[in-house]
């Protein structure tokens, strides 16, 4: 049986996740403020604002607090001699295997939080398929990126 | 420079189409504006915006702009044939000018329509690889020996350039740019890569391999073909607008009818609109399908089709990125199935962006064609089964909303306990799902087999696939089941290939099968 990608993202990035969860959690917030607002001009009952809190208190929880986490611990990534591996996901586990042949360009990219925290994500794209491993030490983003694109140019085309 | 009759004449000077362009144009705009007006009479609610005098002058004053615009069209539209480039320049207002090099050609298509046919004039199709908004460029008015002319400067001369590695050649980023210069004209420069696609010979010559569609499989695949549902829906369209076309008395008299005969009747309008529904099908399929010949030499697979409106379309054989067999419900029982390819460059909307290869054969003869035609793919196609616990899966995902409807209707409607028969339907048709699923790799090649209506068996060579995919949802971890996914290009986008379901062993034989990194099993071996 085939070994499991073992290389982990940046501990960080489950910060700028953790971030990002929390603003659009923000907007999840809005459906029982405006509820709120509402009882005070119109004559509709108070106990759905409590059902609605509570539903959205929740959903905090979990979208800032329990998923980011998990989502962190399950992204791993290997790059080979000859193949690029991911293997990520919290519901839906997706594991997908690069040949380095077949990868047309990378790119490193970076948006304010994540060059806030010095990460940047290194994108792999092949003539069909985009892939992302989303968050890496500036650094080494920049160090994998030429790799990747090292070795995809060497890799033999008579394969 | 090869020097071959017509060349002088054709080429360094700025020549527009023929004049019938402006009449083609006006009558294939005539014809969407009818399909337009015929939709807007029976879907639209007529009575209410004007009546018929309006819709006259509005579609009179839609053809007579067409018309006008169709001439300016044709007067500023110029085309020269220069070496190794087509040059066009267009536009009243804002010129434009185009050249498409012959390194960038992906593939040229020459067609004949009917409006064409009446001229004596063809189409001429090329379509460029990248390139920004306009994959593709059309000629509609050309004499045939411009064609081809065209087509052989375009395609058939040796380039001069060294071809780019195969894989980058479609990919790499084009080179369109747009320049606005003082006068405010606009140029593009556009330039494409590819190799060289011959055009078609006239005379059959030595080691030509020629295929033809015999009348009889012609008939039989437009007796089978599964575009019944569309038409019998535009059937039934146009019978619920025949109200307004007859007079009340008789409507209501017929009406009173219709209600005093009950299921009966109904039962037979349904059967009248898909009678009606699958000739027009037949007709169809007949008409697209019609002289449909495959034509091989070396590496070029030219397809021709059609009776009204003939297609010429011209294949490279390495440019194939799958092969696909599709069998529909209509073909399974009678062993029939049509092969469909997937290429980079080429592939038609109407047929899922994919090309039709061979629009019916029997399935055992599908090997012995491939061998032929795309030899490589010709590989013995053994299927493993999926597991035992998949089957669960399979039916459970059909069963369920089958089961959760017929609870409803049974609820609420009179003889709605009769619904009952959905959830045994999805139950069987989940059960068939499961039995046709199968995967299996070898020989350079992975295959898979799968069902959502139609059968379908798709056949992808391991140096086509960009990328493998394996997802795993919640449901299948309990049994430990995947789905596996295989990316390949195809004319525009890539297109993925799936299979529900398949068992972990089988995952993990496809992953060592496809990795390009050693195990180490096999280093130690």
């Amino acid at each position: 049986m085939r070994e499991k990608p073992d290389q982990a993202l940046d501990q960080k990035v489950l910060k700028v996740w953790t971030i990002v969860a929390a603003a659009e959690w923000l907007f999840l917030l809005l459906v029982p403020v405006g509820y709120w607002v509402a009882t005070r001009y119109f004559p509709i009952p108070e106990w759905p604002l409590y059902v609605l809190a509570g539903l959205v208190i929740l959903a905090g929880i979990f979208k800032i607090l329990i998923i980011p986490k998990m989502q962190w611990k399950r992204w791993r990534y290997k790059i080979y001699d000859n193949e690029v591996e991911l293997m990520y996901g919290v519901f839906v586990i997706r594991r997908v295997i690069i040949p380095m042949i077949r990868v047309q360009h990378v790119d490193t990219a970076q948006g304010p939080l994540l060059r806030h925290y010095q990460l940047s994500a290194v994108t792999i794209s092949t003539a069909a398929t985009t892939h992302e491993i989303p968050g890496l030490d500036e650094e080494k983003a920049n160090i994998l990126r030429d790799h990747i694109a090292e070795l995809a140019r060497e890799a033999d085309p008579d394969e | 420079m090869q020097n071959w009759q017509g060349k002088l004449i054709l080429m360094n000077k700025w020549r527009r189409q023929h004049s019938a362009a402006i009449f083609i144009g006006f009558l294939s705009n005539l014809k969407e504006v009818f399909i337009t007006m015929i939709a807007v009479l029976i879907f639209g609610q007529s009575s209410q915006a004007g009546g018929t005098l309006f819709y006259t002058i509005l579609f009179a004053g839609i053809l007579f702009v067409s018309l006008v615009s169709g001439i300016i069209k044709w007067w500023t539209f110029r085309y020269q044939l220069q070496e190794d480039e087509l040059q066009v320049r267009q536009g009243l207002i804002f010129r434009k000018k185009r050249y498409i090099r012959k390194e960038r050609v992906q593939s040229i298509d020459i067609n004949a329509n009917i409006l064409q046919r009446l001229f004596e004039l063809v189409e001429l199709r090329i379509e460029t690889a990248g390139g920004g908004g306009e994959p593709e460029f059309r000629l509609i008015a050309l004499r045939k020996e411009e064609a081809a002319a065209i087509k052989r400067e375009l395609l058939l001369k040796e380039s001069a350039s060294v071809s780019e590695p195969e894989e980058a050649e479609a990919y790499e980023a084009s080179d369109v740019f747009t320049e606005e210069t003082e006068t405010g004209l606009a140029y593009e420069t556009s330039a494409v890569m590819d190799d060289e696609i011959l055009e078609p010979e006239e005379a059959e010559e030595e080691g030509t391999y020629k295929w033809k569609l015999s009348p009889q499989r012609l008939i039989a695949a437009a007796l089978t073909s599964s575009g019944i549902g569309i038409a019998a829906t535009f059937v039934a369209a146009i019978v619920s607008q025949v109200q307004q076309f007859i007079p009340p008395f008789l409507y209501e008299r017929m009406i009173g009818w219709i209600i005093h005969s009950g299921v009966m009747l109904i039962g037979f309008w349904i059967v009248v609109i898909l009678l009606i529904g699958w000739l027009i099908t037949i007709i169809r399929t007949v008409l697209k399908y019609g002289y449909f010949t495959i034509r091989k030499k070396d590496d070029e697979i030219h397809i021709s089709r059609g009776v009204l409106e003939q297609r010429q379309l011209t294949l490279s054989a390495n440019k194939i990125t799958a092969v696909r067999l599709v069998q529909n419900l209509l073909r399974q029982p009678f062993g029939y199935t049509a092969v469909y390819v997937e290429s980079k460059g080429g592939g038609r909307k109407d047929e899922d962006l994919s090309t039709i290869l061979i629009p019916l054969c029997k399935m055992k003869e599908v090997d012995s064609l491939l061998i032929d035609i795309l030899p490589e793919y010709a590989v013995k196609r053994e299927y493993s089964a999926l597991p035992k616990e998949s089957l669960r899966r399979y039916m459970l995902r059909l069963l369920m909303p089958a089961l959760a409807a017929a609870a409803i209707i049974t609820y609420f409607a009179p003889f709605g306990w009769l619904s009952l028969i959905l959830p045994m339907v999805a139950a069987v048709y989940g059960y068939w799902q499961y039995i046709d699923a199968g995967i299996g790799n070898g020989s350079g090649m992975v295959w898979i087999r799968s069902r959502s209506v139609a059968r379908s068996e798709v056949i992808v060579p391991r140096k086509r696939i960009q990328a493998m995919t394996s997802t795993q949802n919640v449901l299948q971890k309990f049994d430990d089941l995947f789905t596996i996914h295989v990316s390949i290009i195809t004319s525009i986008v890539g297109k993925t290939f799936s299979l529900k379901h398949i068992g972990k062993e089988q995952r993990d034989d496809q992953f060592q099968w496809y990795s390009y990194e050693e195990t180490e099993e096999e280093r130690k071996e």
